[in-house]
């Protein structure tokens, strides 16, 4: 007799428990009435971690899908608009030395590539100015909607800066009341595992035991499930990203008018980088390091300096952290998501998308019972393994373009030895075409497209070589795209409002749903 | 811009105001919000749309008058008094601060020449006066009404944006976008519940009048291309 898979027990109850849970129960509501359900179980005395106060547009479509208000996700999680990052000082550490990863495509992404266009003119323009308005309106801390436009609509894309300690107990509110998540306080004393190794149930010490047909590891660091009971060991890749431990430091504005960027703001340090986002309420700052590279101390120090006098008496949190991921995701019937299935500097904000993707692709892919289980698993750990190289590749990326010399740490990342294979080909391969459609980032949802590779390539000075009459046959239309972008950027910058006056307006008014 | 103050039988004993519909005077709006007190009268001339404030992003309600900006084709009927006049037109200077009246001094309405006195020579409210107090009393709780009807609506995700878009004898394509009219295939599929409720608080009418009145939008761009006659 074939097993059904009905009900679904998260274990963990963070962002990544949460998330998963109102993507799960979303997308499989009208199963509900007939026996499908989504547990998650959540120890009453661990604390949530709170990774990531940046993501990526793509939580908007996650967030409208489960019912969410945007509204309310603004006033409840503190939440506040990205429009990209911005990277200070990573090229050559000089004071002016800086460039945008814009979250907006460069114009006509889909049909043609600009890139060539750009390296063969002399505009003047950086690449990002010269193909997308975004860098500028961040400039000016413009917002990326007005207050008519409606709820996840955007004028410029843009993803979210948020409190990570709100958001989960926001998702966990709307999860339990809106979309029949059944909610279980309760700490794991024990795993039950079947003959064949699946797990069939975990007892808890306040509310029994509890089965499931899918267990989903969302239970942190501790990777409980996945780790500790079906012993799927972790990979390191400190080899190829250095940074270990941060420094994280909430900071109030100066007055509660204060100007708030739109943007991350990355700023590159002698062994590691310091990031900086505006919430409504304050900026969350903080110092990754590599402790091989930097003492705690000096990390101190530098962000310190970094935030100025005026914050001399605040006291950073120190987190230490192992980047890598598990050496594979789902195993017999039970899968990890968030930190149980690894974690990277947070320089890319790639620790929520990557749980909204893993979370979409078993709610999509939710296998109709235990014997085709493993085909599914097959292919997730498939394509999960692809994104976290891809994401490894792409914070790599940052590191292997600088110029720096100043610190071991930037001359360590330039070694060749610490470079993936994989992205070194695509470097060599870059000399002479750019990154665009036709090359290998052509999967249905690829963390990183082609157009991000571009961003950071020609914000730090890469070159491709542009062969003579490459660009003939779609000059005309290129001159016409780069055209329509100054053309675009005057009527966004006249149109937008300040960052801060929005918010402000979002918390009196709302947006509307429509 | 603007200079409101409370309206005291003392200090503006001698005020006058113009009353007349004209440009000049600010009734040069392609579209002027209304209150659902006015539908049915609204609804025999005017298309009744929805609209963003564009200050609060909040939805209102308004009567379309124009297509272009500063365009209002009925300046004529309004002031012979033969098309009913929306009452924010109406209401010229004149403002409320909770019960009280309040006047804007610096709106190009009040003026020595204006054609109606506030005050009697006793120092009474003057019949102009008068009739602005009772459209106050029309209006203000009008706002309210209107606001509960737009978050019914809303709430029943009856609201949908329109793009009204016509082209015209001068050869120019116009378009009036920032919309909203009501979702005909959602007010189909309402549970028969809501339907009662709407109908019970009075919402069904307002609902098919401001349907029915986008049959007026045609009628508005025959009226703009005779403008265009020699």
């Amino acid at each position: 007799m074939t097993q059904r898979v009905q009900s679904i027990v998260i274990v963990g109850g963070g962002t990544a428990g949460w998330l998963t849970a109102g993507i799960i129960a979303a997308r499989h509501q009208g199963r509900m009435k007939s026996g499908f359900t989504v547990t998650l179980v959540e120890s009453p005395s661990v604390p949530i971690i709170g990774v990531g106060e940046g993501t990526w547009p793509t939580l908007r479509s996650s967030l409208q899908k489960m019912g969410v208000s945007e509204t309310e996700f603004f006033r409840n999680c503190n939440a506040a608009f990205k429009q990209g990052a911005k990277f200070a000082r990573w090229t050559t550490g000089a004071d002016d030395d800086a460039y945008y990863h814009p979250l907006m495509l460069p114009q006509g992404f889909t049909q043609v590539n600009l890139a060539p266009h750009w390296l063969g003119g002399n505009s003047g323009r950086t690449f990002c100015e010269a193909v997308c308005p975004q860098g500028q309106l961040c400039d000016e801390g413009l917002a990326p909607k007005m207050i008519t436009t409606p709820e996840y609509q955007a004028v410029a894309n843009y993803a979210y800066h948020l409190d990570a300690g709100k958001f989960a107990g926001f998702l966990q509110q709307h999860c339990t009341t809106k979309l029949g998540v059944r909610h279980v306080l309760a700490d794991v004393t024990r795993v039950n595992q079947s003959e064949r190794g699946d797990i069939r149930s975990v007892d808890t010490q306040q509310a029994g035991e509890i089965a499931g047909d899918l267990f989903v590891d969302c239970s942190g660091f501790s990777a409980l499930l996945l780790g500790k009971t079906l012993g799927v060991p972790f990979k390191d890749c400190n080899d190829v990203l250095f940074c270990d431990a941060a420094l994280a430091l909430q900071v109030p504005y100066e007055t509660p008018d204060s100007p708030m960027a739109s943007h991350t703001i990355s700023t590159a340090q002698s062994a590691g980088w310091i990031w900086d986002i505006g919430l409504p309420n304050r900026r969350g700052t903080g110092h990754v390091y590599s402790t091989r590279h930097s003492t705690d101390d000096q990390a101190h120090d530098t962000l310190m300096r970094y935030l100025g006098p005026e914050h001399a008496h605040l006291t950073p949190r120190k987190i230490s952290f192992r980047g890598g991921h598990r050496e594979t995701f789902w195993k017999n019937n039970c899968v990890a998501v968030g930190l149980a299935a690894g974690f990277l500097e947070p320089l890319e904000s790639s620790a929520i998308v990557l749980i909204e993707l893993s979370a979409k692709l078993i709610a999509e892919q939710m296998p109709a019972n235990r014997e085709v289980m493993d085909i599914v698993s097959a292919r997730f750990n498939d394509v999960t393994h692809y994104r976290w190289g891809r994401i490894v590749d792409f914070l790599k990326l940052h590191y292997v373009l600088t110029r720096r010399t100043d610190n071991a740490f930037w001359r360590d990342n330039v070694d060749p030895d610490t470079i993936p294979d994989r992205l070194k080909n695509l470097l060599h391969l870059w000399k002479y075409q750019s990154p665009w459609f036709f090359d290998e980032f052509d999967r249905l949802e690829e963390v990183f497209p082609a157009a991000s590779y571009q961003y950071v390539l020609y914000g730090m000075g890469f070159r491709t070589e542009v062969e003579p009459g490459e660009n003939a046959g779609t000059e005309a239309m290129a001159a016409r795209l780069m055209n329509d972008n100054v053309a675009l950027t005057r009527h966004m910058r006249s149109q937008l409002p300040k960052n801060r006056d929005l918010m402000k307006k979002i918390f009196e008014y709302g947006l509307q749903p429509i | 811009m603007s200079n409101i103050v409370l309206l005291d039988s003392q200090s503006h004993r001698k005020l006058r105001v113009h009353t007349q519909a004209a440009a000049r005077f600010g009734d040069n709006q392609r579209f002027v919000a209304v209150v659902v007190n006015e539908f049915h009268v609204l609804a025999m001339h005017y298309p009744i749309l929805f609209s963003k404030d564009a200050d609060t992003g909040q939805f209102y309600c308004g009567a379309m008058l124009g297509f272009d900006a500063g365009e209002n084709l009925f300046l004529d009927e309004h002031r012979a008094l033969s098309a009913y006049r929306p009452l924010n037109l109406q209401r010229g200077p004149f403002l409320t601060s909770g019960p009280d009246l309040a006047i804007d001094l610096d709106h190009p309405r009040v003026a020595p020449s204006g054609d109606q006195e506030l005050f009697t020579e006793a120092g009474e409210p003057s019949n102009y006066l008068q009739s602005i107090m009772g459209l106050m009393r029309d209006l203000r709780p009008g706002l309210e009404r209107t606001r509960i009807f737009i978050d019914t609506l809303l709430g029943l995700k009856l609201i949908e944006p329109v793009t009204i878009s016509a082209r015209f004898d001068d050869g120019v394509n116009r378009e009036f976008t920032g919309l909203y009219t009501v979702n005909r295939d959602q007010l189909k599929e309402l549970a028969d519940a809501a339907v009662l409720d709407l109908f019970r608080r009075g919402y069904l009418q307002l609902i098919y009048l401001m349907l029915a009145s986008l049959d007026h939008v045609s009628v508005l761009a025959q009226r703009k291309n005779r403008s265009f006659l020699p």
